[in-house]
Order: structure tokens, then sequence, then C-alpha cells
């Protein structure tokens, strides 16, 4: 067999995606239905408890929510940065790029010195005279909400700000010789120009949090459990197979979920270069 | 798997054999590796050959004991003489049929073993329990929790709580603070309106606890933090606790005694000299007393805490007066329904 020399490279990434991603994956489905005889009785479980919906709906409505959050705090600071002069950008970004070098577990552990009943933002309250008895602050969605946007936050500026590296700024100064204001050159240019890059984004940081799981075990209570906290709960208890069929669902919901923002962010393209915001 | 088993089974009947046939007076004893291996060769094991003038031969049994008896019994060559059983392994070695009953005529003929102590297939070697843990500089003025019942009155103690998020010690500890006996727990819990009313318990407490721990060491953790103010926790845990200025105090009224025992299994071909090891391993204050000082797991060997100073005595799970007022853990009630009460307790938690 002869094959084109350039295909070769692609083989790497192949081997590794299929030892990786595909045969687990399939590992994953089988041992969902097999348990150890072939049975759909842990999906039924799943989908006839209502408190499993609940942590599959929770898990969703996070991961929307931190990833909108992102958008709308990281969007504004990339195109701050992106104005700013040459050397500037550099080290701007190097201060946003320090607090994703430090590992997710101690950024999480960092919010319970902050937001514990002892913690820096209780005192302050108390010492402003806000307060008399501490708030409580830890073990609350609040907290699991605020840890997971500070965490992934980065992630948001730094896809937005390569995004808007892009665009030439040539045009929407071209924009504004043709009469356009600056805000009507914003959302008219710019925007649209950085829209693609701002959803891949968004994407990503919603497909992170869905598999979230330190953070809302270490802040959250138990209301706040979200699917990956379930999977490692049965894992704990051996119930391997139900465990799996958690992990079946999460795949899915996320694929389902990404599909779905993809569409609904090219139908908002779409209409915002058709008429504008 | 059954082919691991074998495997298993066949590395310890040779490593074993040896030495078995060519000694006739050696006591082949069967337990846990590391501490516990080093300070019961130092300990114990010299005792016995002074006493005895038998040899000794410990095996530290790594992996999985009951699975190493079950494949002797089932070769028809029992190779250990005692051993000990796990709080976890007891109620299955009894159901599987994996263990010789204590003779206590033998074994303490002068009645010298409290109650407690004795069980059927096994003698308590080491006790431990789940108590329940304030914060003293967190409770109101002039008052301190005494029992379940105050844990769950967050009228008169306010505060975030904290509790185990396995159904094993903490039914127990809801049907105490609803008013059940302590002797009636297991009768109580094994019915299906009993369930019911442990869950109704767990209702009321359940908007007071931010956070459920799963850790010995999480449980400290938030105590220490004061993330919350009163919790369950391993008594062992606490003495760390008071080390590092924690104002922090035991409530053993109503705690849960755990226990380990050392055992015989079936078919042991030294039957009654493996009785004059327990004897030696439980019954015996003097090098008890040396055990405790290394390992705080006491035992109920008689006159034990006669010979302990007083404040280290009154911080174990088995002085009388803390062995008196807790429950004994029911390890066989949760052997046979662990499985189908946690599945329960697990979407309860999730509501």
């Amino acid at each position: 067999m002869k094959m084109r020399p350039i295909l070769w490279l692609f083989l790497p990434a192949a081997l590794l995606l299929a030892a990786f991603i595909v045969l687990p994956s399939f590992d994953l489905f089988r041992a969902s239905v097999f348990d150890p005889e072939f049975s759909t009785k842990h999906f039924q479980r799943l989908f006839e408890r209502g408190v499993y919906l609940d942590v599959m709906w929770r898990t969703i409505r996070v991961s929307l929510a931190v990833a909108v959050l992102c958008t709308v705090i990281g969007y504004p600071v990339a195109f701050f940065i992106n104005l700013q002069p040459r050397r500037r950008q550099t080290i701007l970004l190097f201060l946003i790029l320090i607090p994703m070098w430090m590992s997710i577990l101690i950024r999480t552990y960092a919010w319970i010195v902050v937001l514990g009943r002892d913690g820096l933002v209780n005192e302050a309250l108390a010492a402003l005279g806000f307060t008399t008895e501490p708030v409580q602050m830890l073990f609350t969605s609040g907290a699991v909400l605020a840890a997971m946007v500070q965490i992934l936050l980065p992630i948001q500026i730094l896809t937005c700000y390569a995004a808007m590296t892009e665009i030439d700024l040539d045009l929407i100064r071209a924009a504004r010789v043709l009469g356009a204001r600056p805000r009507q050159a914003l959302a008219r240019v710019f925007l649209p120009l950085s829209l693609d890059g701002t959803l891949t984004g968004l994407v990503i940081i919603f497909m992170l949090s869905m598999g979230f799981f330190i953070t809302p075990a270490l802040l959250g209570g138990r209301q706040d459990r979200m699917i990956a906290n379930l999977i490692e709960f049965q894992v704990q208890r051996l119930n391997w197979s139900f465990a799996a069929a958690l992990g079946v669902v999460l795949l899915v919901l996320t694929v389902a979920m990404i599909v779905l923002l993809r569409a609904g962010g090219r139908m908002l393209a779409r209409r915002i270069l058709k008429g504008g915001l | 798997m059954k082919h691991t088993k074998l495997a298993l089974g066949t590395a310890a009947l040779l490593a074993l054999a040896q030495p078995a046939f060519a000694q006739d007076q050696v006591l082949t004893i069967a337990g846990s590796g590391g501490v516990v291996k080093e300070i019961t060769e130092k300990v114990f094991l010299p005792a016995f050959e002074e006493t005895t003038g038998w040899k000794t031969k410990f095996i530290a049994a790594e992996s999985n004991i009951l699975l190493e008896v079950r494949t002797m019994l089932a070769s028809g060559k029992m190779l250990y003489d005692a051993m000990e059983v796990s709080a976890a392994n007891y109620p299955i070695g009894v159901k599987d049929d994996l263990l010789a009953p204590i003779d206590y005529d033998l074994l303490d003929p002068d009645g010298e073993l409290p109650e407690q102590a004795k069980k059927e297939f096994g003698v308590v070697a080491a006790a431990y329990s789940t108590v329940l843990v304030q914060r003293t500089d967190k409770n109101p003025e002039g008052r301190k929790m005494e029992s379940w019942a105050d844990f769950w009155d967050v009228e008169t103690f306010p505060g975030p709580r904290s509790l185990n998020p396995q159904p094993q010690y903490t039914l127990e500890f809801a049907l105490l603070a609803d008013g059940v006996a302590r002797e009636d727990l297991y009768d109580v819990l094994g019915t299906e309106e009993g369930l019911d009313r442990a869950f109704a318990k767990l209702d009321e407490i359940k908007p007071h606890i931010p956070v459920w721990w799963s850790s010995g060491a999480q449980s400290v953790q938030l105590l220490s933090d004061g993330e919350v103010f009163y919790s369950s926790t391993y008594n062992g845990r606490v003495a760390k606790l008071q080390e590092s200025g924690i104002p922090a105090e035991i409530v053993w009224n109503g705690g849960a005694l755990h226990t380990s025992y050392v055992g015989i299994p079936k078919n042991a071909p030294n039957y009654e000299a493996a009785h004059d090891w327990i004897r030696v391993r439980t019954m015996r204050p003097d090098l008890e007393l040396e055990y405790v000082k290394q390992l705080p797991y006491p035992n109920f060997a008689p006159g034990l805490f006669d010979a302990m100073p007083e404040d280290v005595a009154k911080t174990m799970p088995t002085y009388p007066a803390n062995a008196d007022v807790q429950f004994v853990a029911n390890d066989t009630f949760w052997a046979e329904n662990l499985d189908e009460i946690r599945e329960r307790f697990d979407e309860w938690l999730l509501e």
C-alpha cells in the first residue's frame, strides 16, 4: 500500500486518539450495559429517579453559567489588552497566565481561605461593621460558581485575545472613515469578526465545566454535586457499571450541548451580520 | 479470578508448608503487617513463647486474609492457628463458616474478661470509636452537648454541623437522637418503619449540615477551621486536634464502639495452644499497656486501666466510663443490610 508521505504525519495523533480516547470510550459504553449480563437497568435507574436528573440538569446549568460569565468578563478584558501597546500586552498576558500555572486544587483551597467562616471576606465584613455573625459562603452554589469562573477565566481571555489579534484594526478605521460611529464600528465590524473565537472559548469552558470535580467537591454543599462527583461516588461504592452509565450520559450530554451551542452561535453571528445588535 | 485465587492459595501453602512440618511446637499466627506486626513481634510473641515454651511464626497476611483461609480450608490443610479478624471481616468469617468458636471455659475459666470483649468467634483485640466532637468555645455560655439529642437540638446549640455520608454509624446516631435505647438500635433499624424513622430524623438535621465529611482528616479540618462546630469523628483524631490548640471535646455518650478481634480459623491444627495465644494477646494488661503506648487501640485486658495513668486512660474508647455509654457497632447487621440501605442513603443525600 502506498501512502502520500504527508499522511504519515497524521499517524501519531490517530494512534494516540485510538489508544486513549476511542478504545476507552468503547469500553465505557460496554461497561454501562453489561453487569455482567446485558442490561439497561443502570440507565433506567438514572432516568427514573428524579435525583439523578436533577444533578444532570444542574451540571448543564452551572456549566452554562460559568461559560457565559467567563465570556462576559473575559471579552472586555481581552479587548482592553488588545488596545494596549505591544510591551504592556506581554506583561498583562503574563499576569493572566500566572494563576493558570497553579494547580486547580490549590486555587480551590485558596477559596476556602477566602470564603470560610473565619475567612478574609467574613473578617472584612465584620471589621467594617456590616455583619455580626459570619455569613455562610463556603459550601454554597455561589462559592462553586465564583471559583469555577476564576479558574477558567484565563482560558476565555486568552482565546478572545487570540481572535482579536487576528483582526486588522484598519478595518475599524475604514468603517469610521465611511461614517460609522465608534459603537457602530465595534458592533458591526469588530464584534462579528471576533465572534468565532469567542464562541470557541465559550464552548471550551462549557466543556471543561461539565467535567469539573474538585471545586464542587470542596466548595459546594450536598446540593452542588455535579455529574463528575456522582461518578466518583459510585466508583467508591464499587458500582462501576452505574458509574460507567453516568460517564456515558456525561459524554453524550456534553457533545449534544456543544452542537447546540455551536449552532446557536452561528445563528447569532448571522443575525449580527445582517442587522447589527 | 479463579486462577488468581488458586495461585494465591498455592503460594501461601508453599510458603508455609515447610516450617509447619519441620517443627511441631510452632504456633502460626496471621495478622496485619507494618507497625502492628512490629509491635506484636516485640511485645506479645516473646511473652507467649516464654509462658508456653512454644515457638511462634507471625505471617503478615497483607492481601486478603479471608481468601487465604478459604483456600486452605478447601485444600484440607489449615496452616494458621490464630488470626487477626477486622471488624468488617468478622461477620463474613462467621457467615461463611471460616472461624472456629472460642472456648471460653478454656480461655477464661475465671470469667475475667468483660462481656463486651467476648464474641462467639473472636476476642476483642483492639477498639476505636466514632464519637460526637464539639468545639467547646462555640457552645452557648455554660452549656455542653451531652448526647446526639443535643446534636439535633439546633435551638440550644446553633451552628453548622457535619456527619459522615455513609449510613453505618450515622443512622444509629439519628435513632439515638430520636430516643431509641442503645440496646434496641439494630432491632429498630432492621424494620422498615425503623429505617423510615431514622431517615425522618435525618431530614430534620439535613439543613444544618453544610458539608458531609468523607475522611477522618476532613472532619478534623472542618472543626479546626471553625466551618462546623459539631461533628462525628474517630476518637483517635481528637487528640491531634487538641494538640494543635483547638478546644475540642469528645461526647462519649452514644458513640459507636468498633472492635477488631483475634480468632481461630476453622480446622486450626493447634486449637488449644491458640487459646493460650489469645490469652496473651487480649488478657495481659502489662503487655497491652506497652502496645497502647505506641498504638492507641486498647482492648479489654482486665486491669489495663489500673496500670494506665488516669489522663491517658480517660481518652481511651474502652475506658469503662466511656465504653459503658457507647453502643457496640453491629457489623453483622451492616454486612447483611449495607448495600440496600446505602442505596437509599445515597439518594437521600442527593435530594
